[in-house]
This record gives structure tokens, C-alpha cells and sequence, in this order.
């Protein structure tokens, strides 16, 4: 289930992996990034996408994968805002970037997603989007009525 | 045969950049393709005068790139693609810094004619790939191109066959399956990236508008370098019905180059010249210093 206060959305859902809640703060400042509703299947099930910055130590383990596909030295110093062209990497590597990432986080990445990410720290926003899981409700879209409502954009 | 100006760039000092030599643009149906072996440029004065051509932001970008190698091979890139475009402007001949390059809405490169004082537009098309240890720019007229190169030794991290079930058509794992011996399927893995890639490349729509899964890349039986292309349909509940779409619109032309690189080129088929076959002139060069004819092949 999920609920909404008008400071922040926590949210609780079935999932594989070891992360079980996770909350962003939603403040009506300009610190507010951006929030967007994926597809709608028949099934009602919904995938929020929220932009908040990744775990530090999901950005470490991004970071090893990356240095290990580029066979970048231990000692290259990468950051979140490290891009993989900037250390080289062409489509190939980043592909194979992404299966490293989905056999080391069991998570599926999407093609278009995949081809997508282009620096360490949107790798590591898209594994912890993924991990989040979904939101499963019954009912009306409604729910998504209020909740854009409530959420300034 | 090789074309040296050397004795040109010597009597030229710092201030002017040497003149290049001009281009007959390809014909129809004709690809020029040009390649820099980075490890054949190593003088440093050279290198300078290269980076003067640049705009402010492939400065940037050339900046942005960790360590020297990749700082090197990033300018060279943008070199190769400034003199070479340069060159094929007919009746005057055009600075090569004074080009300028957009990207399309979906992302891929062209020259903005437009903005470009003092140069003719000309239906020219081109588009660049490189290794670390090459760099190759393809250039047609009147079609979009496409081009893609990958290092023959290039080792793949994954599992050959899991990774092309992840990524490739259900007939390309099909048929890479069939490849008994590791090598060689490693091989022929990386030649179908790079007809993939080139034609995702000469697509020019981003990868989004043709994932890899989405279409088959297959040599046409009785030839040898003869490889077309069909897209799998939505996939049905019963996979054997899952229908092909092949068509003649994308011509593709594998080729080796330095003996160190697979390269692959992709053309959209130009109607008016229905049957005519593709044909693919490679030359190697050192921009300002010599180019030297490597070969010309036809591919039906």
C-alpha cells in the first residue's frame, strides 16, 4: 500500500532484492527533482519513478563493475558524475555494463534504458528505480489523480 | 599510391595550416571510408596544430576525456572528421575550422551547412566510429551511412551466447549457436555487432527506434560478404509465427581493416540505382601529412 502525506511518499512493496522502504522527501522548493508514472498495463500495477540520489554504496558497486568492464586501474579515482565515454567506453562496453549490473542486482533493464545511461551515477538511480519494485493497487485511477494533485511538479 | 605533402607542411609555419588536398565526392552508391591509426600519429607539433582546428566545444569534449590516449584518439577523431568533410568541397577550398556540426533530433551528427560561411551544401553524408587503436570516418552522398569498427581481438566479458540471447534476434542466436568452436564464434559475435551497430548508425534514429532484438542481420546464401536485413515482428504468442519482413532497403558491406579491425558499413539503398552494387573505397591517412589508397571492393 502506499500513502501520501504532503512531505513525503513512503511506500512499501514486494520485492527480491534486501531493500524494503524506501522514502523520498517531497518539499514544494526547487529541491524537488522530477516524478513520472510509467506505462499502465491492464493489470493496474504502476511503476513510480522518483529521482533521488542512489546509495553511496550502490554508487561504489557501479563504480567496480565499471572499472572492471574499461579494466580501468584500482586506483582510477571515479565519481557519481563519471561519465563512460569520458573513460572510454563505446556501446559495447556500456551494454556489457548493463548485463554485469542486472547479473549482480538480479534486475532486468530495459533496452531503451540500457542505451540510455551514460554516467555512474544514472546507472546506479536506474538499479535502486529497479529495486524499489511496485506499487500494486486495486481500483479507479483515482489514486492517480490525487496523487498528482497533491505532488507539485 | 601515396600522396605526401610534406615538403607543403614545412614550408607553412605555426600561423597557417597547410592546405589540403581536395576530394572527388563519392559517386551514388559509393562509400569513401577513411581510417587514422592513432599510433602512426606521435608528433606532438602535429597534434598541436590538429587541436586548432577544433571548436570551442570538441575542446571541451577532447578535455572531458580521462587520460591521454583517449584525449589523443578524441581529437584525432574530430580532425579526421573536419579535414575529410573539408575536402570534398568542391570549387573552393573551405577551412576546416570553419564547419559546422549538429546533431539531428534523435542525436546523430551531420554538418550544418547552414551555418557554415563560405561553404557550399552538399548532399554529404558521414559518420565516425573508433577504437583505441583506430579511427574511421565514412562518407556518401545522397544517402545515410552508417559505419561501425571493433578491434578483431576484442574479448567479450560475458558468455558469447548469453549475451547475444540478451541483446541479438532469436535467428542470430540461432545461428551463432551453430558456430561449434569459441573463437570463431567470438568472432563472427563481434563482425554482426558491427553490421548492427552500422545500420542503427545509418538509421540515425537512436537505438531506441531499432533495438538489437528487433531485427536479424544475416548473410544472403551463395555469397560470401553478402548480408541483409530483416526485421522480426511483434512477437506472437506462437514464436513460429513470428513473421520476417526482409528487404533491400539497407545494403551492408563487412570489411577488415589494418588486419586488426572488423569494420562494418551500412547504406541506405538509393532507388534510382536499383541493382547496381555497392561499392566501398578505403584509405588510410594522416590528415595533412598523406593518405594512401588501401583498397576498393564491391559488394552485391
Amino acid at each position: 500500500m502506499a500513502s501520501l502525506s504532503t512531505t513525503s511518499l513512503s511506500f512499501k512493496a514486494p520485492i527480491q532484492s534486501t531493500t524494503t522502504n524506501i522514502s523520498c522527501d517531497f518539499k514544494t522548493s526547487s529541491s524537488f527533482q522530477s516524478i513520472s508514472f510509467g506505462r499502465f498495463q491492464s493489470s493496474k500495477r504502476i511503476r513510480l519513478q522518483i529521482s533521488c540520489a542512489a546509495k553511496p554504496e550502490t554508487v561504489q558497486k557501479v563504480s567496480d563493475i565499471v572499472k572492471e568492464q574499461l579494466a580501468l586501474s584500482a586506483d582510477t579515482a571515479l565519481t557519481a558524475e563519471s561519465k563512460f565515454s569520458a573513460l572510454g567506453a563505446d556501446s559495447l562496453d556500456t551494454v556489457e555494463i548493463v548485463m554485469a549490473l542486472e547479473e549482480k542486482f538480479d534486475i532486468s533493464v530495459e533496452e531503451t534504458d540500457a542505451q540510455n545511461i551514460t554516467t555512474i551515477q544514472e546507472a546506479a538511480d536506474l538499479i535502486e528505480d529497479l529495486t524499489v519494485g511496485y506499487i500494486s493497487f486495486s481500483g479507479s485511477y483515482d489514486w492517480m489523480r490525487q496523487l498528482t494533485e497533491a505532488v507539485p511538479l | 599510391m601515396r600522396i605526401s605533402v610534406m615538403s607543403q607542411m614545412q614550408r607553412s609555419f605555426s600561423i597557417d595550416l597547410p592546405s589540403l588536398i581536395p576530394l572527388q565526392l563519392p559517386s551514388r552508391r559509393h562509400t569513401h571510408l577513411w581510417y587514422v591509426i592513432p599510433d602512426e600519429v606521435k608528433s606532438t607539433s602535429l597534434l598541436k596544430r590538429y587541436s586548432q582546428l577544433l571548436s570551442q566545444t570538441e575542446k571541451d569534449g577532447v578535455d572531458q576525456m580521462r587520460g591521454d590516449e583517449l584525449k589523443k584518439n578524441a581529437l584525432l577523431a574530430r580532425t579526421l572528421v573536419r579535414t575529410t568533410v573539408a575536402r570534398y568541397q568542391t570549387n573552393k577550398e573551405v577551412d576546416p575550422r570553419s564547419l559546422m556540426f549538429k546533431k539531428n533530433v534523435y542525436g546523430k551528427p551531420e554538418v550544418d551547412w547552414q551555418n557554415c560561411k563560405n561553404c557550399n551544401h552538399q548532399p554529404l553524408h558521414f559518420n565516425i566510429s573508433h577504437t583505441d587503436s583506430l579511427i574511421a570516418c565514412g562518407v556518401t552522398v545522397h544517402v545515410p551511412v552508417g559505419i561501425d569498427v571493433e578491434d578483431k581481438e576484442r574479448k567479450i566479458k560475458h558468455d558469447v551466447l548469453a549475451f547475444a540471447k540478451r541483446f541479438y534476434s532469436a535467428d542470430e542466436v540461432n545461428f551463432l549457436a551453430t558456430i561449434p568452436d569459441p573463437e570463431a564464434q567470438r568472432k563472427e559475435f563481434i563482425k554482426l555487432w558491427t553490421l548492427k551497430e552500422a545500420y542503427v548508425k545509418a538509421l540515425g534514429k537512436g537505438f531506441s527506434a531499432a533495438p538489437f532484438n528487433t531485427f536479424t542481420i544475416q548473410s544472403i546464401p551463395g555469397t560470401e560478404e553478402g548480408y541483409s536485413l530483416c526485421k522480426t515482428s511483434e512477437v506472437t504468442a506462437d514464436p513460429l509465427e513470428e513473421t520476417k519482413k526482409c528487404n533491400g532497403e539497407w545494403k551492408f558491406a563487412p570489411l577488415e581493416l589494418a588486419d586488426s579491425h572488423y569494420a562494418a558499413v551500412c547504406i541506405e539503398d538509393d532507388q534510382a540505382n536499383e541493382g547496381a552494387p555497392m561499392r566501398v573505397i578505403v584509405r588510410k591517412t594522416i590528415p595533412f601529412v598523406e593518405d594512401q589508397l588501401i583498397s576498393e571492393r564491391i559488394f552485391l
